[in-house]
């Protein structure tokens, strides 16, 4: 799975890269998003600025146009001019240089006086032949037939794209004299005009259809413009309109229009803008908002890792604060002084923790007042009245003449012996298996097979029995050391099926067992008071029916037993039949 | 013969007393500045009259006025010979005289007599860029700056007041004594204005046309 490379163990990285890759998704789709954007609005402002560059073009023939017809009017009215055509002969070199002094005035590089009858009077270029007149006395023509006080147009002279005016001399008014022809070239210095106030790159060709299509002038870097010109060119075949085509790599988005001529195919107008130029701030700016874009991750990123580590460490706090618990070690706490969740469950830990050492205690306690069996027995079923019918091993132990005993000895002390003895008997009952039940002053009431079932119980108590009385010498031994008073004591142990559970009040429940079975081991332990049986530890036929392989042991015969028809054989574990000890068994 | 020989006596008696002026005439550049007019008009001693034959020369050649400042004394006849190809028609609308040369051609010579003193200036109705300065001065003392930006007069020891002016320039006056043989030598600086003469393209413009 894909996904499993981006599984860490550890959360703050998971959650850096989380917010760190969605802040460099949301980035980076903004950076993609203004870039198209940008883009768009280039062409937008593009095509905008190309009918603007357009409007503007046409707008500076009129205004030109409207220049040269009004100056040449004043013209035709100057003086000096009517002074020469008023003599006799007409002195061409005289009006040649005037009409020179004239152009200078007007502005115009190309003047050139013709007769009403439009043949040409004068020049203001010397040696200029007659072909480059024809346009001129083409609008003079359409003038004097349209009965128009002046007529405009474009044309080619000398191969250069020109605006051409001609104006009348009127002497006076309305009878024309002579008809001035005024030109002035559409040329790079046209071209590099509106570039200025556009930012458009202008280029003048000849028409497409023509046999060699030739630029005329243009604004673009030196052949750039033959690359849009002509049947082979990237513009060839391009109809008039706006048309994104690429010139030496660059995509220029392109207008194309057509320049009516006075009797010639049209010449082409191409207005034109590099997209890539236009882009150039947009581009400037995405390269400025991606840098802020870095940086603003990496920002993020230390930010995400600050706040990752703020969650990552108290976690691991937590954690390692668990384990210490799951080891049992209640005493740490987390000091996480913090408002946060986090801060929360810090604290609901250590209440939980308090909670947990608490219980421990109790369980201790319970552990010290009841046998750890039945503590967990305890523990672990619902507390509850009522038992179970089981099969269990009772033996009872009690200490001969007791009563007498603790007569001539202080009660502490008497206490102290006790605890001594019990202390010794219980750990013996429990290293067998067996649980204490009960202390009933200085007898012990012992379990084997309950709480929890145990297949060898009777062989558990039988062997119990045997070291409780081993361990009694051992105490005696003691005993008589320290110059005190031995014991002596009688065990009955007898295996029956009795009821076994949670007897008592619903505020107060002792673990214990009842039925004829227990009564018969506390029967059979006071058996051994009699001096007839000559034995310490008498068992049932049971008991000793439930060890297999069955023990050696001497029969006692057979006792009667209360409200139990059969009477029961009993056994003594003793083999020489001692009623004090030290015992044999 | 008579009058010739008091004229004789009088140009001897004044070189006899004659004083040296010399003036550079620099712009507020440094630069030595030419065709500036430097005149001394007498201000206690009378004006000597113009010699009768005296006559000043304004030709057209080339499209050309010759010379572009011209310095009289006031009654001098000034020739405007046409030495060019082509016709002109010289004119002037300055107050000291209103004139004009209506178009006449190549060889053709007008003349007129400048009595009043001040500037003439002159142009030709048929070509913008000719323009001569004529400086019509009520005195025989003058002199017309050279490359160096230096204009010498010899004139007799008394007071005068000097007069400055240049065609891009202001007039520049003030009164001065020379004294008996000696020389005076000065300098002058003017703040010239640009040059706006109308420019006379040469050649062709667009070509081939
Ligand atoms: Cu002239």
């Amino acid at each position: 799975m894909a996904l499993r490379i981006f599984r860490f163990r550890r959360f703050s990285t998971q959650l850096l890269l989380l917010l760190a890759g969605l802040f460099a998704v949301v980035q980076l789709s903004v950076y993609l998003l203004i870039s198209r954007v940008n883009e768009r609005n280039a062409i937008e402002h593009i095509h905008q600025n190309l009918q603007i560059g357009a409007r503007i073009f046409h707008q500076n023939l009129s205004e030109r146009i409207i220049f040269l017809t009004g100056t040449g009017k004043t013209m035709a009215n100057d003086y000096a001019i009517r002074l020469l055509l008023k003599q006799e002969h007409l002195d061409a070199q005289t009006l040649a240089s005037n009409l020179r002094s004239y152009a200078e005035r007007v502005d115009a590089p190309v003047l050139t006086l013709f007769s009403p009858e439009s043949e040409v009077w004068g020049t203001n270029k010397e040696g200029s032949g007659t072909e480059n007149v024809g346009p001129f006395q083409y609008l003079i023509r359409r003038a004097t037939e349209n009965d128009m006080e002046q007529a405009s147009g474009f044309s080619y002279l000398a191969g250069q794209l020109h605006v051409l005016v001609v104006v009348p001399l009127y002497a006076p008014k309305p009878n024309i004299a002579a008809w001035f022809g005024i030109a002035y070239p559409i040329d790079t210095e046209r071209a590099r005009e509106i570039k200025r106030t556009t930012l458009l790159d202008v280029t003048f060709s000849s028409a497409e259809n023509e046999p060699h299509p030739r630029v005329l002038a243009t604004t673009l870097a030196p052949g750039m413009a033959e690359k849009q010109t002509g049947p082979n060119s990237a513009a060839a075949g391009i109809m008039d309109g706006i048309h994104t085509i690429t010139l030496g790599g660059e995509p220029y988005v392109t207008l194309f229009e057509k320049l009516e001529l006075l009797g010639e195919a049209p010449a082409r107008i191409a207005l034109q803008r590099s997209l890539t130029a236009e882009l150039a701030p947009a581009r400037e700016l995405e390269r400025l908002v991606l840098f802020i874009s870095l940086v603003a991750l990496a920002a993020a990123t230390l930010v995400i890792f600050g706040i990752a580590r703020g969650v990552s460490r108290p976690m691991r706090e937590l954690a390692r604060h668990t384990n210490l618990v799951a080891a049992g070690d209640y005493t740490q706490r987390i000091d996480l002084p913090r408002e946060d969740e986090l801060g929360q469950l810090a604290s609901a830990f250590n209440h939980m923790t308090e909670g947990l050492a608490e219980r421990d205690r109790v369980r201790n306690l319970l552990g010290m007042v009841v046998s750890p069996e039945i503590a967990t027995q305890l523990l672990h079923s619902d507390l509850k009245l009522g038992g179970e019918e089981r099969v269990v091993t009772v033996l009872f132990c009690d200490l001969r003449d007791f009563t007498s005993f603790s007569e001539k000895m202080p009660p502490t002390e008497v206490l102290t012996l006790l605890n001594r003895y019990l202390d010794r008997m219980s750990g013996i009952i429990e290293q067998h298996g067996g649980v204490i039940d009960k202390y009933i002053g200085d007898a012990i009431m012992a379990l084997f097979g309950a709480p929890v079932a145990t297949p060898d119980a009777a062989r558990g108590a039988v062997a119990a029995a045997r070291d409780m009385a081993r361990a009694l010498e051992v105490l005696n031994a003691e005993l008589q050391a320290e110059g005190k008073p031995v014991l002596a004591f009688g065990i009955g142990i007898n295996t029956a099926q009795v009821v076994a559970g949670n007897m008592g009040s619903k505020t107060r429940l002792n673990y214990t067992v009842i039925g004829d079975g227990v009564n018969l081991a506390s029967r059979l332990e006071g058996l051994t008071k009699d001096p007839a049986y000559a034995t310490p530890i008498i068992i049932s036929e049971a008991t000793l029916a439930a060890i297999e392989p069955r023990p050696s042991a001497r029969a006692l015969g057979e006792v009667r037993v209360k409200g139990k028809a059969d009477a029961v054989r009993i056994y003594a574990l003793s083999a020489r039949g001692e009623t004090k000890p030290p015992y044999s068994v | 013969m008579k009058p010739t020989l008091l004229l004789l006596l009088a140009v001897t008696v004044l070189s006899a007393r004659a004083a040296e002026y010399s003036c550079t005439i620099s712009s507020a550049k440094g630069a030595p500045v030419a065709d500036a007019v430097v005149s001394l008009v007498p201000l206690d001693a009378p004006v000597p009259p113009v010699p009768a034959d005296a006559h000043v020369e304004i030709a057209q050649q080339d499209q050309e006025f010759t010379s572009y400042v011209t310095v009289v004394q006031a009654g001098t006849k000034v020739v405007f010979p046409n030495r060019d190809s082509v016709q002109h028609h010289v004119y002037s609308l300055s107050k000291p005289k209103k004139f004009e040369l209506p178009l006449y051609n190549p060889g053709k010579a007008e003349s007129i007599v400048f009595d009043v003193a001040g500037l003439v200036t002159i142009g030709c109705n048929i070509h913008d860029w000719m323009i001569s300065h004529l400086v019509v001065v009520p005195t025989p003392w003058f002199a017309k700056s050279d490359a160096a930006g230096t204009a010498k007069i010899t004139a007799p020891a008394g007071r005068y007041r000097l007069e400055i002016w240049h065609p891009r320039g202001a007039v520049a006056a003030k009164e001065l004594t020379l004294a008996d043989s000696a020389a005076t030598k000065e300098t002058a600086v003017l703040t010239l204005k640009p040059d706006r003469r109308v420019r006379r393209s040469v050649g062709t413009k667009t070509g081939g046309y």
